[in-house]
C-alpha cells in the first residue's frame, strides 16, 4: 500500500515537535525584548553578527560548538542503551585533568601521537569514571542519575584538590595547571579566535558513533539492550555488559570533551573551568530527541544563540541571560512530548481491520 | 419471532481496509450467540458498530425492529446494550463500588448515596453469581475478579444484551469455567449474550447459535447442534484446517536434553522445581502439560539460562550446560520459543527483519568482523518472511504493529530457522489465530521429521496430545510421570495434572479408558 501524507507526516513528527518548540522559544524571546523597549530588528541584527559576522566572531561560535557536540553525543549515546548518563560534567572534568597532565609531562612527542595520546587517555579517564555508575546500574539497578549527579561533583572537587595542592602552576596565583607542551596542542584554524582542528575531530566522532550504531553488531546490541533488556538476554546478548560498555563509551566521549577544551582552548587546566559544557550536552541531547545524525545541528544552532547572545549584549545592551531565557522555553517545549500531534493512521496489513 | 438486534448491510471503511463489507447480523432474545473469526475478520469492529463506539459507513441497526442511530455508547447503553472489552475499561485506584456506579450514581438529596449502590451491586452480585469485592481496589483484584466487575458494570446500567469481547483469553481454566457459569445464569435470567472467541472447543460449549466471520464478512450462522468443529473451522479459514494431523511416529534418535533431578527456585512455592528428570531424544517431541504455574516457566528459564538451577544437571548431548548464560547456551544449538511473546520474544521498536536476525547476526554471512552486512540481512529476512508467510510481507516494518500470529511467526521463523539440535517451545500457539496455530504445529512437526528433540510446553491438552510422542505431567514442579502418547488420555493427563501419579490415574480404571 502507497503511504500517504499523514504516513509520511507521522515519520516526521519529532522533527516537527522540536521545529515547533524552537520557533515558540523564539517567539517568546522576542516577545520579553520587545515588552522591555529593545529594537528586535537590532538585537537580531547584533545576535547575527556576534555570531557569523568576521573569523573571531564565527570561530567563537564553531569554538562553542565542539563541546555542545561531543557532550551531546555522549549523553545522547549512553541513552542508545536506556542509561542516562548526567555525569558528563564529572567525566569531562577528569579528562580535562588527564590531558592537562599528560600534555605538560611527555615531551618530544610528534605533535599527532601527542594529540592522539592525550585524547586517548583522558577518554580512558573518563570511561573508567562512567564505568562505576554503568556498575553500579547494571549489577543492582542503583539509579545512574543519582550516582552520575553525584559523582559530579566528586570529580569538581577531587580535581579541584588536585589543582590546587597537587599539580598546579607555581607561578601564577590563580589555580591552574602548567601550559601543555606545544606538541599536545591542537591548531588554531581561525586566528584570532580560539576555533581549533578539535572540531574535525568532534565531527569525526559523530561520524564514527552513527556508524557504530546503525551499521554494526555492537550497535544493534546496544540498540536491543536500550529497547528492550529482557529480549536482549533471552536472544543470547550479554545485556548487562552492553549496558556497562555503553556507559564506559559514553564516558570516554565525555573525557574527550574536557581534554579537547584543554589542548584546544585554554591550554592548561583551570580549576571550576567547565560552564556545564555537560549539562548543556543533555540538552542538545535532549533537542536532537537523541538521533546522533541531529546532534551537529542542534549542537551548532545553540552555538550560534550562545556565541550570537555576546555579541548582541555588547552591542544592543540586552542582557545575554535572555538568550538564556530563550534557550529554557525552548527546552520546556521540546521536553513536552506531544506539542503537535500528528494523527498516525492504523496502518495494518492485509485483512487487518481489527482497530480498536 | 422478531430479532431483538438486526443488523443490516453493515459497511465500515478505515483508511486502505474495508473492515466489514455488508454484514447481516441477527440476535435473538434470551441466546448466546457466539462471534467466531480469526484475528482481523471484524468481529470486534462490528461489536463496537452495536455498541455505537464506531458509526458504520452504511447500514442500519434495528433494536426489536426499531430503527437507531447510535451516535455514541452512551446511546447503545440507553437502549440496554453493554460491552465487556477486551482490555477492561477500569480506574485501578478505585474501589470496585466506584467502578461500577461511575457515571450512573445514584443519589440522594444530589448527594451520593453509597448504601443504596452498595445494596444494588450486592444485590446484583448474588443473583447473577458474580462474586465481587466492592470495598476493594482494582488493582488489588485478579483478573477474572476484574472481568466480573466489568460484567456487573454492564449490568448495572441495564443492558440487557452483553457482549463480551474475547473474554476468556485472559482467564485461567478454572475462571474460565467460571464465566461460563456466570453465563448461564445470565441467559437464566432471560438476558441475551454476544460471546466473541476464536476458541471453537468453548464456542460449541456454551452457544446457542454462532455467527462466523472472515474478511469483514459473515460465512454463515449455524445452530450449535449442526455445527462442529472442523466445520467452523472451514468457515473461519476458509479452507480445510488439520490440527489434529500427525505424521507417524518416527525413530527416536540419540538423548539431545537429558535433565537429571534439577531444583530451582520458583517465583511462588506452587512452582519451584523439585527433583524434576526426563529426557529428550532427537526426532521426539516431549510435550509437557499441567495446569499454568505448576513450574513450566521455571522449568523453560532453567534449561535456557534464564533462570538458576540450585542443584542437579542439565546435558545437550552429553555436555553439561547447568547454569550457563542464555547466551552460551544457544551456542550448544538450543533454540527458545518463549512463552511471553511481547516481552521477551520480540524487540516491538524494531522491525521484523531486525528481530529475525538477532541470534544469527554474530556469525557469516550476517557480520564480518562486527560490521553488519545489510545486503545479506536483507536476503535472509525477505526470504524468511516469505517461507513462514509473515504479514505484511515486508521486513521493514516494526513488530509493534503485527497481529499475535504474525508476531509468533516471526519468533517462530527465527528460532527454527537456526537449524538448532534442541527447540523449546513454550506456548507456540497461545492466543494466536487459528491460521497461524496450524502453520505453527506444522513447523514443530516438520522439525521432527528432520530429526530435532523438541519440548513442547502447552497448557492446552489437545495441542500437546496431538503433537506430542511421549507426554509429561507437571504438577507443583514435580513430575508426576512420563506417558507414551498412545497411551494417553484426557483423563488420565487431568487427573495427574490434580496431583496423581500414573499407577493412581490408571488404577482400576484401565478397562474404561475413554477416547480421548
Amino acid at each position: 500500500m502507497k503511504p500517504s501524507i499523514l504516513d509520511r507526516l507521522s515519520k516526521l513528527q519529532s522533527p516537527i515537535n522540536v521545529l515547533a518548540a524552537v520557533l515558540l522559544g523564539l517567539v517568546i524571546g522576542t516577545a520579553l525584548m520587545a515588552i522591555q523597549g529593545h529594537n528586535i530588528i537590532e538585537a537580531y541584527t547584533a545576535l547575527f553578527n556576534g555570531a557569523f559576522n568576521g573569523r573571531f566572531n564565527f570561530g567563537g561560535t564553531l569554538e562553542r560548538f565542539v563541546p555542545l557536540l561531543l557532550s551531546g553525543l555522549a549523553f545522547a549515546v549512553a541513552s542508545q542503551a536506556s542509561v542516562f548518563n548526567v555525569g558528563v560534567e564529572g567525566q569531562l572534568y577528569f579528562g580535562a585533568i588527564v590531558a592537562a597532565y599528560f600534555g605538560y609531562v611527555i615531551v618530544g612527542l610528534p605533535s599527532v601521537l601527542h594529540v592522539a595520546l592525550v585524547l586517548l587517555l583522558a577518554g580512558l579517564a573518563g570511561a573508567i569514571w562512567a564505568f562505576i555508575p554503568g556498575f553500579l546500574r547494571a549489577t543492582w539497578r542503583v539509579n545512574e542519575v543519582c550516582t552520575t549527579i553525584m559523582l559530579n561533583y566528586v570529580a569538581i572537587f577531587f580535581t579541584s584538590y588536585i589543582v590546587n595542592h597537587v599539580f598546579k602552576n607555581p607561578n601564577i596565583g590563580v589555580p591552574q595547571t602548567p601550559t601543555i607542551q606545544d606538541s599536545a596542542r591542537l591548531a588554531r584554524i581561525m586566528m584570532p579566535s580560539r576555533a581549533n582542528t578539535g572540531i574535525f575531530i568532534a565531527l569525526g566522532m559523530v561520524v564514527f558513533f552513527i556508524w557504530l550504531m546503525d551499521y554494526t553488531t555492537i550497535g544493534y546490541k546496544i540498540k536491543a539492550v536500550g529497547f528492550n533488556a529482557h529480549f536482549a538476554t533471552y536472544v543470547g546478548f550479554r545485556s548487562r555488559w552492553i549496558m556497562i560498555g555503553t556507559m564506559a563509551l559514553s564516558g570516554l566521549i565525555g573525557g574527550i570533551t574536557g581534554a579537547m577544551q584543554v589542548i584546544g582552548i585554554h591550554g592548561y587546566f583551570l580549576d571550576n573551568f567547565s560552564v556545564g559544557y555537560g549539562f548543556d550536552g543533555i540538552m542538545v541531547a535532549l533537542l536532537a530527541r537523541n538521533n546522533l545524525k541531529a546532534i551537529p545541528f542542534v549542537a551548532f544552532f545553540l552555538a550560534v544563540l550562545k556565541s550570537g547572545a555576546i555579541g548582541m549584549e555588547r552591542f544592543t545592551g540586552i542582557p545575554r541571560e535572555l538568550i538564556g531565557i530563550m534557550e529554557a522555553v525552548i527546552i520546556l517545549f521540546a521536553a513536552a512530548e506531544a506539542l503537535i500531534v500528528i494523527r498516525k493512521r492504523v496502518s495494518l496489513g492485509k485483512g487487518g481491520a481489527e482497530v480498536v | 419471532m422478531e430479532p431483538l438486534v438486526k443488523l443490516s448491510g453493515i459497511i465500515k471503511q478505515f483508511p486502505n481496509v474495508v473492515a466489514l463489507k455488508e454484514v447481516d447480523f441477527s440476535l435473538r432474545e434470551g441466546e448466546v450467540h457466539s462471534l467466531v473469526g480469526e484475528n482481523g475478520a471484524g468481529k470486534s469492529t462490528l461489536m463496537n458498530v452495536l455498541y455505537g463506539v464506531i458509526q458504520p459507513d452504511r447500514g442500519d441497526i434495528f433494536i426489536r425492529g426499531e430503527k437507531q442511530h447510535f451516535h455514541s455508547a452512551r446511546d447503545a447503553m440507553n437502549l440496554g446494550i453493554g460491552m465487556v472489552h477486551q482490555e477492561f475499561m477500569l480506574a485501578p485506584t478505585m474501589t470496585v463500588l466506584e467502578n461500577i456506579i461511575l457515571g450512573f450514581e445514584p443519589t440522594k438529596r444530589s448527594v451520593l448515596d453509597y448504601d443504596l449502590a452498595y445494596e444494588q451491586i450486592t444485590e446484583l452480585s448474588r443473583e447473577y453469581g458474580l462474586a465481587v469485592r466492592p470495598e476493594s481496589k482494582i488493582m488489588d483484584n485478579s483478573v477474572g475478579e476484574a472481568q466480573r466487575v466489568e460484567i456487573l458494570k454492564a449490568l448495572y446500567r441495564g443492558a440487557e444484551v452483553l457482549i463480551l469481547d474475547e473474554p476468556t483469553a485472559v482467564l485461567t481454566p478454572q475462571e474460565t469455567d467460571e464465566l461460563f457459569r456466570v453465563i448461564a445464569s445470565l441467559k437464566q435470567h432471560g438476558k441475551t449474550v454476544i460471546f466473541i472467541s476464536h476458541k471453537l472447543q468453548e464456542v460449541m460449549e456454551i452457544s446457542d447459535r454462532i455467527t462466523v466471520m472472515r474478511d469483514g464478512k459473515v460465512q454463515g450462522t449455524l445452530d450449535v447442534a449442526d455445527a462442529t468443529k472442523e466445520k467452523l473451522a472451514v468457515l473461519m479459514v476458509g479452507r480445510e484446517v488439520f490440527l489434529n494431523i500427525k505424521a507417524a511416529s518416527t525413530k527416536a534418535g540419540p538423548v539431545v536434553l537429558d535433565v537429571r533431578g534439577i531444583s530451582a527456585r520458583g517465583r511462588r512455592k506452587l512452582s519451584e522445581l523439585t527433583d524434576v528428570s526426563f529426557q529428550v531424544r532427537a526426532g521426539e517431541i516431549l510435550g509437557i502439560a499441567g495446569v499454568d504455574g505448576n513450574g513450566q516457566s521455571e522449568l523453560v528459564e532453567a534449561l535456557t539460562g534464564l533462570g538458576r538451577v540450585d542443584q542437579g544437571e542439565i546435558l545437550i548431548s552429553g555436555t553439561p550446560i547447568t547454569n550457563l548464560s542464555p547466551g552460551q547456551i544457544r551456542k550448544k544449538r538450543v533454540a527458545h520459543i518463549p512463552e511471553d511473546r511481547n516481552t521477551s520474544g520480540l524487540c516491538k521498536e524494531m522491525t521484523i527483519g531486525e528481530n529475525l536476525i538477532a541470534i544469527t547476526l554474530d556469525q557469516p554471512p550476517l557480520s564480518k568482523h562486527g560490521v553488519i552486512r545489510s545486503r545479506e540481512v536483507n536476503e535472509l529476512a525477505a526470504k524468511l518472511v516469505k517461507e513462514y508467510d509473515i504479514r505484511p510481507a515486508n521486513h521493514r516494518i516494526r513488530t509493534a504493529n503485527l497481529s499475535g500470529g504474525n508476531k509468533q511467526k516471526v519468533i517462530v521463523a527465527r528460532e527454527v530457522s537456526e537449524d538448532a539440535d534442541l527447540l523449546i517451545a513454550a506456548h507456540p500457539t497461545r492466543g494466536v489465530d487459528i491460521g497461524s496455530i496450524e502453520f505453527i504445529r506444522s513447523i514443530l512437526l516438520a522439525q521432527r521429521e528432520q530429526g530435532k528433540a523438541i519440548l513442547l510446553v502447552s497448557a492446552d491438552l489437545e495441542e500437546i496430545m496431538s503433537l506430542s510422542d511421549r507426554i509429561a505431567v507437571m504438577y507443583e514442579g514435580k513430575i508426576m510421570g512420563i506417558v507414551p502418547a498412545a497411551e494417553a488420555n484426557e483423563r488420565v493427563l487431568g487427573l495427574m495434572m490434580a496431583g496423581a501419579t500414573y499407577d493412581e490415574a490408571t488404577q482400576g480404571k484401565g478397562d474404561e479408558v475413554i477416547e480421548a
